[in-house]
């Protein structure tokens, strides 16, 4: 990978890292477990990594933002993600957020 | 699918210790969710070849370990886990090599109980140098920027060349956590007690241990000290406890109950004959026969055993210690699970 390159994708996976958790967390308005969750977005677009999805539930957890609790589905234990109250009111200030640097990215293209 | 099974394993040797099993159950749930879907879509099982390449592009057990790792701030997490992994090897080789080498130079000078405590009491500074010195160099790597640190993260063993097939067979590290089965108990009771006559009958027909070799030895102008009867009857009390301890936990139903607190205890009871044998009397544990005994041989033989019996106990009090530190995580992690 020549330096170009490597600078290139340093940057988009910088872009992409706060999409990603924007993404989670509109998706997890509904519940989900970690495979379910990454299927669901796979299918609107936004392909996520096993590894880079599975430790964001567990950091956004820990941050508050998610609520989870472990559950039998299909003979298996599974832990099931929700957005948490916290997690909603966050999650609406940074739909402004990114509706606003949207619009303003637009203008400036 | 038992290469998930090794690579699950892989993972959770890196995991940070205290939430292992918690991120490992959830991260199984997902992957086996994945694979049912997968094969659901084949209409068959993954081959070998599909199962490995699978599991590859889900990344290094290393790097998919790190990512649950908390954020360093002098060593950051590109580096953080080779240095782990690095410190971790550096105080164990550091620990084996210092322990034996004063061991073995105490024993050379025939030095005294508390030159040999020194030894523990040495260990701490050791580890204080070593760790330091690891950290600085990590830190220096860290500090001199991204490009290096980049290519610092290629190397073994967060190297993205590994394969999922070089991942070690599952239990073959912790072996002693997975449930025994009641064959495997009752075999262990069988060949006990096979075992434990075989240890009675040895004194009379010593050519049970020795073979041929009996009646050669028999010949020779040495014979055994007294301490031997009492070394051996405590071999012989020691193995019955064991026997009787295994007898109970299959007749009261715990034969799939952990073993590592018995193998703890049975560890630290094989200091007693250790101990008989170092304190036999003028430390003679070869004695002369008849005249025809060479005086020089017998006491090199007698010092040589000695100073094998000082290291073997030595050796003893490590995996004691060991193992008393296991325990104590295992117990830590089953309280916090809890």
């Amino acid at each position: 990978m020549t330096l170009t390159e490597n600078l290139y994708e340093n940057l988009r996976l910088e872009l992409r890292r706060g999409c990603l958790t924007l993404a989670v967390l509109a998706q997890l308005k509904q519940e989900h477990y970690g495979y379910t969750l990454r299927k669901a977005l796979a299918e609107r677009g936004m392909e996520i990594d096993e590894s880079t999805l599975y430790p964001l539930l567990r950091r956004l957890e820990a941050q508050g933002l998610l609520t989870s609790e472990w559950r039998e589905e299909e003979k298996r234990n599974k832990r099931f993600y929700k957005l948490s109250a916290d997690g909603e009111q966050i999650f609406a200030r940074l739909i402004e957020e990114w509706n606003a640097i949207n619009t303003s990215i637009a203008n400036l293209l | 699918m038992e290469l998930l099974d090794r690579y699950l394993q892989a993972v959770k040797k890196h995991l940070p210790w205290e939430r292992q099993d918690d991120i490992i159950a959830e991260l199984r749930a997902n992957l086996e969710a994945q694979l049912e879907d997968k094969e659901a879509e084949l209409g068959r099982p993954l081959t070998k070849e599909e199962a490995e390449q699978w599991i590859k592009q889900l990344g290094s057990p290393i790097q998919v370990a790190a990512r649950y790792q908390r954020q360093q701030y002098l060593i950051g997490p590109t580096l953080f886990p080779t240095y782990w992994y690095v410190l971790k090897l550096a105080f164990m080789w550091a620990t084996g090599i210092y322990v034996v080498a004063r061991v073995m130079t105490l024993a050379a000078q025939g030095s005294s109980a508390e030159a040999y405590a020194g030894i523990a009491l040495g260990l701490p500074g050791m580890w204080l140098i070593n760790a330091a010195i690891i950290t600085l160099v990590f830190a220096v790597i860290e500090l001199s920027g991204t490009q290096f640190g980049a290519k610092i993260a290629q190397l073994p063993p967060l190297n993205p060349g590994w394969s999922p097939l070089d991942l070690p067979p599952v239990g073959a590290s912790d072996g002693e956590n997975k449930p025994w089965s009641f064959a495997k108990a009752v075999a262990e009771v069988v060949f006990g007690c096979l075992f434990f006559a075989w240890l009675l009958l040895v004194p009379h027909y010593p050519y049970l241990m020795f073979g041929p070799g009996a009646w050669y030895l028999a010949s020779l102008p040495y014979k055994l000290a007294q301490a031997w009867w009492p070394f051996y009857w405590s071999i012989v009390a020691i193995n019955g406890f064991e026997l009787m301890w295994k007898f109970a936990d299959l007749t009261g139903g715990a034969w799939q109950k952990r073993r590592m607190w018995r193998h703890w205890a049975m560890h630290t009871l094989s200091l007693i004959p250790l101990g008989i044998l170092l304190a036999a009397p003028g430390q003679q544990l070869f004695l002369a026969k008849s005249a025809a005994a060479n005086v020089k041989t017998l006491a090199d033989a007698n010092l040589g055993l000695h100073k094998a019996l000082m290291i073997a106990v030595a050796v003893v009090v490590l995996q004691i210690v060991w193992h008393a530190g296991k325990m104590a995580v295992e117990s830590y992690r089953k309280r916090v699970a809890a």
